[in-house]
């Protein structure tokens, strides 16, 4: 078997201002956020010869327009599709096209104008992601609209099974949270109280604003080359040591779909290419573009069994100084939702062992970052470590 | 009478035959003749078995909440005050899962898998969705 652990690195990463940043659009926010990601790999433009991109939904061959404002021609590019699965996918395509010889250093990124395009005016506002779902019937005439209802009928199932509270939920917000107020890129850095949580207005029952993730402007980027090339690069390289994918494609309201996700097969895939368990990671940066999702994963990933979760993220362990430090920058929930793109950046950096004292998980060594999206079926995991061995 | 303001679906060839059934007051599924297999929303060929071979065949109109979502926040104009609503994924007895609303009772006195019947709404004079409520 031709195993990829460690062979391939992460070995720059940058985005761009992150926020409200009403004058630049996705694709030069993008642009920024791969030039500073190449830029901390200590390469330059003809360093690269791949690009993979994931960007707003509504581009046709977006990978196209990045690669036009970036001015570059490479020999491996394309644009993925799996939703906020695709950037941990991308990763992996990238690993794979190089071992394929098909290139031999890859950007792959994301970039979308979430927040503008949803404030720029008061219709917009208002009428938030209608018709993002592209569904024509079983949905709109109910009134289903958006992510929420997905993880909100996820979190109440969840509950009538396992017992799992709303304070529970509450604990990962809150711990993100506190997280955030560490990091000045984030969106939200003033902490929350399981008390303000309790008290906040609902989206969609079960889930209350604080359990939605933050729509921002932004772009990130990594750049992917040899575990080989990496040792006389700038940075200590995070080495991607083993990735899975599980995509339930059946969809999330089929089976037992919404209580167990595709992240189970991701994660064994990830684990097993790795030759690692979850009692060896050291950090995990999780997709969570919900609360709910936060502690799927938390279960689907070996951290706790099945129906745990609440107790688990209750214990405390989710924090910086907790058993297993999660979403470091603050996540999704609190930095700002860039379809875990910045997910991976935090991986890297913490394996790195980049941050302050205040921010830094002691001695990391293994990183587990996850991706999760494409209306809910997709799923990728990947493990980073600062050695290959 | 005021004019409908929220969405309303947009049949696609295959799921004609099963709004033109909503019209008339009927829920109607594929089931596949090969494997008796249901499913939902419809589709020409059988998840099941891949058979092509099958036909649209009357529910019975009961399941079960699977669970359910209360809506607080308004996505689209056709929909201010009408929140909070239920939206709801509904076990059909014959299998399938939906999607719908749960009408006639007030959210806080639902549970999953609480049972609950069809109930049909002419909200157009083209238009006929179908709802559920809390069965006796």
């Amino acid at each position: 078997m031709n195993n990829l652990r460690g062979k391939y690195a992460i070995v720059g990463v940058g985005h761009s201002k992150l926020g409200k940043v009403p004058e630049m659009g996705p694709i030069g926010m993008f642009a920024v956020a791969a030039r500073n990601a190449i830029a901390d790999a200590g390469l330059t433009k003809a360093d690269v010869d791949g690009l993979i991109t994931r960007g707003p939904d509504d581009v046709y061959c977006h990978h196209q327009r990045v690669g036009a404002a970036l001015g570059l021609d490479v020999t491996y590019s394309t644009s993925t599709d799996n939703g906020g699965a695709s950037q941990v996918l991308g990763v992996a395509m990238a690993c794979m096209a190089i071992d394929a010889g098909l290139c031999s250093t890859a950007v792959v990124g994301f970039g979308r104008d979430t927040w503008s395009r949803t404030h720029r005016t008061e219709t917009a506002r208002k009428r938030v992601n209608i018709g993002i779902q592209n569904q024509g019937e079983f949905g709109p005439e109910f009134g289903w609209f958006g992510a929420p209802s997905n993880y909100a009928v996820s979190a109440r199932r969840h509950m009538k099974l396992y017992g799992t509270t709303k304070e529970q939920l509450g604990h990962i917000a809150v711990a993100f949270r506190e997280h955030a107020s560490r990091n000045p890129n984030a969106f939200f850095q003033k902490p929350v109280t399981l008390e303000e949580y309790l008290n906040a207005r609902m989206i969609v029952d079960p889930l209350c604003l604080y359990d939605c993730s933050v729509y921002i402007d932004g772009a990130a980027a990594v750049v992917v080359t040899s575990a080989e090339r990496a040792r006389d690069l700038r940075q200590p390289p995070a080495h991607v040591m083993g990735f899975g994918f599980g995509n339930r494609l059946s969809g999330w309201f089929e089976e037992s779909n919404m209580l167990t996700t595709g992240a189970k097969e991701a994660g064994e895939g990830a684990y097993r290419m790795a030759g690692i368990g979850p009692e060896d990671v050291d950090t995990a940066q999780l997709y969570d573009c919900f609360t709910q999702m936060v502690l799927l994963q938390l279960e689907d990933y070996g951290f706790c069994e099945k129906g745990e979760g609440g107790p688990f993220a209750a214990s405390g362990a989710l924090r910086l100084g907790g058993r297993l430090p999660t979403n470091t920058s603050g996540g999704q929930l609190s930095e700002g939702h860039t379809e875990g793109m910045l997910q991976i950046v935090e991986g890297v950096r913490q394996v790195r062992h980049e941050h302050g004292a205040d921010r830094q998980v002691k001695d990391a060594q293994v990183a587990l970052v996850s991706g999760h999206g494409g209306n809910t079926a997709c799923q990728s995991a990947m493990i980073l470590a600062r050695e290959a061995s | 009478m005021s004019e409908y303001a929220k969405p309303l679906p947009y049949p696609t060839v295959e799921s004609e035959p099963f709004w033109e059934g909503c019209k008339r007051h009927e829920l109607l599924l594929p089931r596949c003749r090969a494997c008796s297999g249901y499913w939902f929303p419809p589709g020409s060929t059988c998840p099941h078995c891949w058979s092509t071979e099958w036909d649209w065949t009357k529910a019975s109109g009961r399941g079960r909440i699977h669970s359910f979502g209360v809506y607080h926040r308004v996505y689209h104009p056709g929909f201010e005050g009408e929140v909070p609503y239920v939206f709801a994924v509904i076990q059909l007895d014959e299998g399938p899962r939906l999607v719908s609303n749960v009408v006639d009772e007030t959210p806080e006195k639902l549970d999953c898998d609480q049972p609950v019947e069809v109930v049909f709404e002419d909200v157009t004079e083209d238009v006929t969705l179908y709802k559920f409520r809390p069965a006796g």
